[in-house]
């Protein structure tokens, strides 16, 4: 962060410093934080910088019980079945964001294509005002809180030592592509169906589950690439 | 009492969006919790090395199906007022299939990728660009797909309707199933361990 | 007993927990059906005591003309009283079907017969079955009759009853009716039960406009 210098003598330019120099410490705060903190638990994460030299006073906590974490979300969704009647869900929100972007550019195609327009709905109601829209916007508040109170929030990519940082984010977006396509073809995802039908047994719940894990352990040796 | 609250109207559309933001915390809460903010954590689960994925999906399923059974047997929870979501048996096994490469190619769900985004993972930020991709593609492409995405409707289905058992055998098939892949499980990690990037845990 | 269950981890105990839940699953009864019925004889008493249980013919009027169709009407008597006259909107249901008829119970109810009985019959099973929003036509179709369909005015009423009565005149008109002159019973041969069409509601449907089913993921 470079200072700038000072013109002519007067209260204005030391303000002018005082502020840079706040702006300057707490950016190396910032980034000093990120860097210890990935350093401390990814170790083989090549993707962050480690220049860091102070060392950081909080280590990430180890993860919950897996049986334990399971029944806190087995209660959640025992709580959405109570209160609401209904499941949990995620890609559906993300639709109804979809939707709303193209109905923004051009209104017209996205009323006549009968998939968005099913989103958009008649009018009356925003799109986006919708029940899974602001759960998901729970889900990101949650996930935060968890991981702030545990601290694992920090910048970084996950991914294997024999990857660049470039082929993973390829490897992402390109799994989230495919993902997106399947989600709406079986109209949900691990959420919505595997968890929400598994639990109240429905038939095509159950054979998404299965085909999820089929597809996933046929294609896993072919990108292994991207872990180990 | 009757629930389903909601939809015996004791609130309204309004409260149910904070209900939804609640619920969404509860939820991501979890999720983090489970360490399934983290794409390495979710993957090693397709390679053998940790089952944390099984674990925990079935450990909620099982909570949530027994307590919504036992709910409603003791007539709290109204069971036909529960949104089962229809079978369309081909399109959803076809679109499973191809989730589950998705997964295991990005590394995410939807669900998980939006904790990853709130605890700093760039890829999953990425990923979830891909879904909205990935969905835009399939609206687009609907007309070409859209009898297919219609074909094989079983209507709303569930297992004890289609073998014609008692919802409480079933329940209780799926608690044994879920407890003997537990036990495989917590074996296969033991004999297999973690390996590779795993062997040094988070 | 404490020293066993504290050498237990957490894994065994929730083991444990899931094989005794699942046990018990297998006796527990069918959740759709609801095994339990508890039934709180004073709440019901104090209902009907109060008249919560209760549906005036005239509001039921206005709500078909409103259109709102965030109610089931159902007619208790028997099929060929149904075919030959039935208030608008109703389906035809009878006290043996009731028991299979697709309503669910969040939907508010209305029962009627030709002098409620049936009507209160009906009502009493349903609320055994903790459906919450069931109501009774008061005073049956012979009500709907005299207060809908041939609404009268005794020659004595004020002012206020004839403004009254201009409202239920035309009410009686929407369904088919005529208001009837002193003297007259609904039994007279001179009026006719209308013909069986189903009156085009004044306003669009109101409440429920179907909402777009994207309950799932």
């Amino acid at each position: 962060m470079e200072v700038s210098s000072a013109t002519s003598a007067g209260e204005w330019d030391d303000t002018k410093n005082r502020q840079n120099n706040e702006q300057t410490r707490q950016r190396t705060d910032e980034t000093t934080n990120t860097m210890t903190l990935s350093s401390h638990h990814l170790p083989i994460d090549a993707s962050v910088d480690r220049q860091a030299t102070r060392t950081s006073s909080k280590a990430a906590q180890p993860y919950w019980n897996p049986y334990l974490a399971g029944i806190g979300l087995g209660l959640v969704l025992l709580a959405a079945f109570v209160i609401m009647g209904r499941g949990l869900g995620a890609s559906g929100a993300f639709s109804s964001l979809v939707a709303t972007g193209v109905s923004a550019v051009a209104p017209d195609h996205a009323r006549s294509n009968s998939y968005f327009s099913e989103y958009i709905g008649d009018g009356t109601q925003h799109p986006l005002k919708d029940w899974l829209v602001f759960e998901v916007l729970g889900v990101f508040a949650g996930g935060f809180i968890s991981g702030a109170l545990a601290h694992r929030v920090r910048k970084g990519v996950e991914k294997g030592p024999n990857i660049s940082v470039a082929g993973r984010m390829g490897f992402a977006f390109a799994g989230g592509v495919i993902m997106g396509i399947g989600a709406k073809l079986a109209r949900g995802c691990t959420s919505g169906q595997a968890l929400t039908g598994g639990a109240l047994l429905g038939v095509g719940s159950w054979a998404f589950m299965l085909a999820v894990f089929a597809g996933a352990y046929a294609t896993a040796y072919f990108v292994r690439r991207q872990w180990q | 009492m009757n629930a389903p609250f909601f939809k015996f109207g004791y609130f309204n559309d309004d409260i149910s969006l904070v209900v939804a933001f609640v619920i969404g915390i509860g939820f991501g809460f979890f999720l983090e919790r489970a360490g399934f903010g983290g794409a390495r954590k979710l993957a090693a689960q397709f390679y053998l090395n940790d089952l944390t994925v099984f674990k925990v999906m079935f450990t909620a399923i099982v909570t949530a199906m027994v307590g919504v059974f036992y709910l409603s047997v003791l007539g709290v929870v109204d069971l036909t007022l529960v949104y089962v979501s229809p079978t369309y048996l081909v399109p959803q096994t076809v679109g499973g299939f191809v989730l589950g490469i998705g997964f295991v190619i990005g590394g995410y769900c939807p669900g998980t990728s939006c904790v990853a985004v709130s605890t700093g993972k760039l890829d999953g930020m990425v990923y979830l660009l891909g879904i909205l991709a990935g969905i835009f593609i399939f609206g687009e492409a609907f007309d070409l797909v859209e009898e297919f995405y219609w074909s094989t409707d079983l209507g709303t289905l569930t297992i004890p309707q289609l073998l014609n058992l008692p919802y409480g055998l079933v329940v209780f098939a799926v608690v044994l199933m879920a407890l003997g892949g537990f036990m495989a499980a917590e074996w296969a990690e033991k004999k297999f361990g973690p390996r590779g990037i795993w062997r040094s845990k988070p | 007993m404490k020293s066993i269950l504290s050498s237990l981890t957490v894994n065994r105990m929730l083991f444990m927990l899931a094989v005794v839940l699942g046990i018990l699953a297998l006796v527990a009864g069918d959740p759709y059906v609801g095994s339990s019925v508890t039934m709180n004889g004073r709440e019901l008493a104090l209902m009907v005591e109060r008249g919560a249980d209760h549906v005036a013919a005239r509001e039921l009027a206005d709500w078909i003309i409103q259109g709102k169709n965030d109610y089931r009407l159902l007619d208790l008597r028997d099929e060929t009283a149904y075919t030959e006259y039935h208030i608008p909107t109703a389906e035809h249901v009878t006290l043996a079907t009731l028991e299979k008829y697709p309503v669910a119970r969040n939907e508010k109810i209305v029962l009627y017969s030709e002098d409620g009985v049936h009507a209160s019959q009906a009502w009493f099973l349903l609320k055994a079955r903790r459906y919450p929003g069931v109501y009774i036509l008061r005073g049956g179709l012979e009500e709907w009759k005299e207060q809908v369909l041939f609404p009268a005015i005794s020659s004595s009423a004020s002012p206020e009853d004839r403004e009254l009565f201009e409202r239920a005149k035309s009410v009686a008109a929407f369904f088919g009716g005529a208001p009837r002159t002193d003297g007259e019973t609904t039994t007279t041969p001179a009026l006719t039960m209308p013909k069986l069409e189903t009156p085009v509601p004044l306003s669009a449907p109101t409440s429920g406009a179907k909402k777009k089913k994207k309950e799932g993921c």
